[in-house]
C-alpha cells in the first residue's frame, strides 16, 4: 500500500462517509485480516507521530483464548506487544478486558503491572495508550500505542484514536466475515474430497468382509486410531492397495 | 437424526460419560461448530449440524458409529492445530 490517504491523514472535520470509503478500499485491497491490521497500525502510528515523539502501534488479538500480537507498525511495537502478552498482563490487556481506553501517561510512576512496566521502560517506552476495538463479539482486539516520551499522548490524540478505532471496527468485522466465509468454503471442498475417498474405502471393506457400513467404519476407525494415522489417509491406502490409484479426483472446485 | 436408545442402563451411563468427555474436548479446543461439523462430514459423518450441536451440549444421544466419527474428528482437528 502506497496510498496514504487514510482517515487519519485527512484533515479534521472530514465527512464520515469519506473515511468509511477509505476503510472500504483498505478492506478490498487487503489480502487477509492480518494485512488489514498491519496497515491500520501503520496509519495510526504515522498520524500520532510528530518530530521528537515517534509513536509505535501494535494490534493484539485474542485467538484460541490467548492474546497474540498479530500486526504492528514496526518491529519495535511488535516486540512490545509480545513482551506484554508474555507477562500475560499489562495496560493493553487490561484495556481489552475492561473494554475501555486506558492511558498510562508515565510508566516511571506507574504502580500496576510491575514486571511488565520495568521491562517496557528498559525498552525505552514512557507512555502507553490502549484502545480496544469493539468487534461486537466477532473477535476481541486492542490497538496499542507506545511513545518514548512521558505524556506522549494528548487528549486530542486520544479522541482521534478512539474515533479511528470506532471506524476501523466496522471494517474489521466485515473482513472477518469474508475470511470466515472463504475458510468455510475451503473446508467444505476439502470435506467433499475426503468423503469421496472414505466412502469408496468403506464400500471396498464392505465387499471384502461382507459386512455392514457401520462395521466397515469400525474397521477403518480402529486401523486409524491404532496406527495414529488420519482416517482419510487410511482410506486412501485401502484404495491404493486395491487398485494402485494414488489420487482420487473429486471436482468440487471451480 | 435421533438415536433410539436400545442399550441397558449401564450402557446409558457409559454413553453419558463419553458424551460429556466429547463436550469438554470440544469446549477446550475452542473450535467453531461449523468447522467441526464440516470435518466430521468429510470423514463420513451422517448427522446434521443441529444434531451435532445438541450432542455437544449433552442434550441428544447419537448412534455409536456417529459418536466414533465425532471423536475422530475432534482428535484429528487437534492434530491439525498442533502442526
Amino acid at each position: 500500500m502506497t496510498d496514504n490517504k487514510g482517515p487519519l491523514q485527512e484533515p479534521d472535520g472530514l465527512a464520515d462517509s469519506e473515511s468509511e470509503q477509505s476503510f472500504q478500499r483498505l478492506v478490498l485491497e487487503s489480502r487477509d485480516v492480518r494485512d488489514f491490521l498491519a496497515e491500520l497500525a501503520v496509519r495510526a502510528a504515522s498520524r500520532l507521530s510528530v518530530s521528537g515523539n515517534t509513536v509505535h502501534c501494535g494490534v493484539t488479538v485474542i485467538r484460541h483464548r490467548r492474546p497474540q500480537a498479530v500486526a504492528a507498525s514496526d518491529a519495535a511495537a511488535g516486540a512490545l506487544d509480545e513482551l506484554q502478552n508474555g507477562f500475560g498482563d499489562g495496560p493493553c490487556l487490561t484495556a481489552l478486558r475492561n473494554r475501555t481506553t486506558l492511558l498510562v501517561p508515565d510508566l516511571a510512576s506507574e504502580k500496576r503491572w510491575g514486571p511488565y512496566v520495568r521491562a517496557a521502560v528498559e525498552h525505552g517506552v514512557s507512555s502507553v495508550l490502549a484502545v480496544p476495538l469493539d468487534l461486537a463479539g466477532d473477535a476481541e482486539a486492542v490497538l496499542n500505542l507506545y511513545s518514548s516520551r512521558s505524556n506522549g499522548f494528548t487528549a486530542e490524540d486520544i479522541s482521534t484514536v478512539e474515533a479511528f478505532a470506532h471506524q476501523a471496527a466496522g471494517s474489521i468485522r466485515l473482513i472477518l466475515r469474508i475470511t470466515q466465509l472463504s475458510e468455510a468454503r475451503e473446508d467444505l471442498s476439502a470435506a467433499m474430497q475426503s468423503r469421496t475417498v472414505i466412502d469408496m474405502a468403506i464400500g471396498a471393506i464392505m465387499a471384502e468382509n461382507r459386512c455392514s457400513r457401520e462395521e466397515a467404519f469400525n474397521i477403518l476407525t480402529r486401523a486409524s486410531s491404532t496406527r495414529n494415522i488420519k482416517l482419510r489417509d487410511v482410506a486412501a491406502s485401502v484404495i491404493s492397495s486395491i487398485s494402485g490409484e494414488e489420487k482420487i479426483p473429486t471436482h468440487f472446485c471451480d | 437424526m435421533n438415536a433410539e436408545w436400545t442399550g441397558g442402563p449401564d450402557q446409558l451411563i457409559e454413553a453419558d460419560e463419553q458424551r460429556h468427555g466429547a463436550a469438554r474436548q470440544f469446549q477446550d479446543a475452542g473450535l467453531p461448530l461449523l468447522k467441526l461439523w464440516t470435518y466430521y462430514y468429510g470423514i463420513g459423518g451422517d448427522v446434521d449440524e443441529l444434531s451435532l450441536d445438541a450432542y455437544l451440549n449433552e442434550a441428544l444421544h447419537l448412534p455409536a458409529a456417529q459418536v466414533g466419527l465425532v471423536t475422530t474428528a475432534l482428535t484429528e482437528l487437534t492434530w491439525d492445530d498442533a502442526e
